[in-house]
This record gives structure tokens, C-alpha cells and sequence, in this order.
């Protein structure tokens, strides 16, 4: 009875809706919210005036993410460009949000395997697309003996693509956690007895975890959303590629 | 004598699981074996072709975090272990 029952499958349990998934919904709200303000501001724009400001900073995102999608997946796989821009909003807000002290989404494994399983499927139905029934042929491709283990390796892209940008996440929220007990602890026995027993904790720890913050939440999270960006075009792309990348 | 059997059944559990971290975390010396081949070799190539240099480091830092994964998956499984 580990696994629960069908019974409590479609009920919503507040239990289970912990810290992550609420910040989660945060920046996907954010995300919305976001995208409706540019869009309500680039339909005032005058197409040929000078671009300046937060439109500038707009127009060079989307630029840089379309230029990394005609790079690394040509010219067909044009209509990507969204979804890459997306991922990279989220990955990217998700470990941003941990500057603020909230958990982040990314540190819950129902978060990262979920946007790894819209890469999986994508990567599979883009090869069924490309191969029709030649796509089946893979499974069976040395000796129909390996039929079972070509099955199991069926699942290690999402695996290995989800638990990187978990492992990452988690590790450095474990971290940061044992670094802030370890320095309240200092903190308190050192001004214990000036403010109270309490309070005392908080005041050591934010002058020496924000240098490790800079790391773990912004330069970490900055690499993985790119690793995961790159690596979501590769595998997409590669089942069909352009005749002039291969 | 049951109270004591079961106290040393609690710690050998806590220890054997200590231990288990313990290895786990040793996957780390592979990907700083190949991390440190990586930056090595992209340092070669930095020395040589200088006006690259740009090019090579942001390569560098996208392979080390490719090459960091398996230190990370042992790193979380020590973590899963030791708290959860």
C-alpha cells in the first residue's frame, strides 16, 4: 500500500501540493503575465522606429534563441523557436526563484520530469514524422533478441535529461541548506546574547551565502538551461537532419 | 534486551547507509578525471589560437557541466540517501 490505490488517484490532496509545485505555478503565471505585456506593448510599436529599452532587450533574446535554433537544427525546425524560448523562460526563472529564499521547482522531480517528457515525446514523434514505419526498425535493429533492451534504453534520454537538471538543483538547495544551519548556529552562539536566542540566527548568514547564491541559483542555472536547451535541439533534430548539417 | 538489539539495528542502519553515501560520492573522481582532461586540452587550444579563445571558454564551460553529470547523479543519490 506504499503506491496508494486508484481509489485516491483523481482526488487533489493538498499534501502532496507542496512548496515546489506552488512556485512553479508562480512562474508560469509570471511567465503568462509577461507575455501578455509584450505583446500589448509590440502591438503599439511602429515597425520602423528605432527599437530601444525593454523592447530592445526583447527583440535580442528572441533573436539569440531563433539564432541558436537555425545553428543547431536548420532551417526546417524553424517553428521551435517558441518552444526553446519557453523552456528557456522556465528553466531559467525556476532557479532564479531560490534567490528569493522560496524553493525552487526545479528541486521537486515532478517538475523537471515533466519538461523532460515533453522533450521525450517530442524527440519520438519528430523520428516517427521523419521515418514513418522505418521508426520501429530501431528497436529491432541489430537482432530482434535486443528487442527488450532497446525498449529499456528507450527511456534514458528522459531520464538522464530530467536528472541532471534535478540532481543540479537539489544539490545545491541541500547545500545552501547545511551552510545556512552550520552559520546560524556560529551566528547564534556569537550574538546570542545580545538580541535573544531567536533572532540571532539570521544576522551571519546573508553576508556569506550570497557569493554561494551567485553560484548555485544564477551561474548553475544559467549553464543547465542552456544544457538543457542544447540538448533538447541535438536529439530533436538529429532523428531528421538537415542535409547540409549531417 | 530488545530495546538493545534494536538500538544497534538502528545505528548499523544509519552507518551502512553513511557508507553507502560515502561510495556514491566517490563517482566524483571520474568527472574530475575528465574535467580536468577537458580544461587541459582547452587550454592547449587557447595557447595556440589565441583569437579564439572566446569561442573555446564557453565550449569549456558547457562541456564541464555536460562531463559534471555523473559526479551529480552520485552526489544525488548520497543526498537521497543521507536525508530522505
Amino acid at each position: 500500500m506504499i503506491l496508494g490505490s486508484f481509489d485516491n488517484f483523481f482526488k487533489f490532496d493538498f499534501e502532496y501540493f507542496t512548496g515546489e509545485n506552488i512556485t512553479s505555478l508562480i512562474v508560469m503565471g509570471l511567465i503568462i503575465l509577461l507575455s501578455i505585456v509584450i505583446y500589448f506593448v509590440f502591438r503599439k510599436k511602429n515597425p520602423r522606429s528605432v527599437i530601444k529599452g525593454f523592447t530592445m532587450i526583447i527583440c535580442l533574446i528572441v533573436e539569440k534563441i531563433d539564432g541558436m535554433v537555425l545553428d543547431l537544427m536548420g532551417k526546417k525546425y524553424k517553428k521551435f523557436g517558441g518552444y526553446a524560448l519557453g523552456l528557456t523562460l522556465y528553466i531559467g526563472l525556476s532557479f532564479f526563484v531560490g534567490l528569493l529564499g522560496l524553493p525552487g521547482p526545479m528541486t521537486s522531480l515532478c517538475n523537471t520530469l515533466s519538461i523532460g517528457l515533453c522533450t521525450f515525446v517530442l524527440i519520438h514523434a519528430n523520428a516517427v514524422k521523419a521515418n514513418h514505419w522505418g521508426y520501429f526498425k530501431r528497436y529491432i535493429e541489430p537482432s530482434p533478441i535486443m528487442l527488450p533492451i532497446n525498449l529499456l534504453s528507450m527511456w534514458a534520454p528522459l531520464l538522464s535529461i530530467s536528472l541532471r537538471i534535478f540532481g543540479n538543483a537539489l544539490s545545491g538547495f541541500t547545500l545552501m541548506g547545511i551552510i545556512y544551519w552550520a552559520l546560524g548556529g556560529v551566528s547564534n552562539s556569537i550574538f546570542g546574547s545580545f538580541v535573544g536566542y531567536g533572532w540571532s540566527s539570521v544576522i551571519l548568514p546573508p553576508f556569506i551565502t550570497a557569493i554561494l547564491h551567485a553560484y548555485f541559483d544564477v551561474f548553475s542555472g544559467a549553464i543547465q538551461t542552456l544544457i538543457f536547451l542544447m540538448l533538447t535541439m541535438i536529439q530533436i533534430a538529429q532523428e531528421d537532419p538537415e542535409p547540409e548539417l549531417a | 534486551m530488545t530495546l538493545l538489539s534494536a538500538l544497534i539495528g538502528l545505528l548499523l542502519v544509519e552507518g551502512t547507509a553513511a557508507i553507502g553515501a560515502g561510495i556514491a560520492v566517490l563517482t566524483g573522481a571520474g568527472s574530475g578525471i575528465g574535467e580536468g582532461y577537458l580544461v587541459g586540452k582547452a587550454l592547449e587550444g587557447m595557447a595556440r589560437n589565441p583569437e579564439m579563445a572566446g569561442k573555446l571558454r564557453t565550449n569549456m564551460i558547457l562541456g564541464c557541466a555536460l562531463a559534471e553529470t555523473t559526479g551529480i547523479y552520485g552526489l544525488l543519490i548520497a543526498i537521497l540517501i543521507m536525508f530522505l
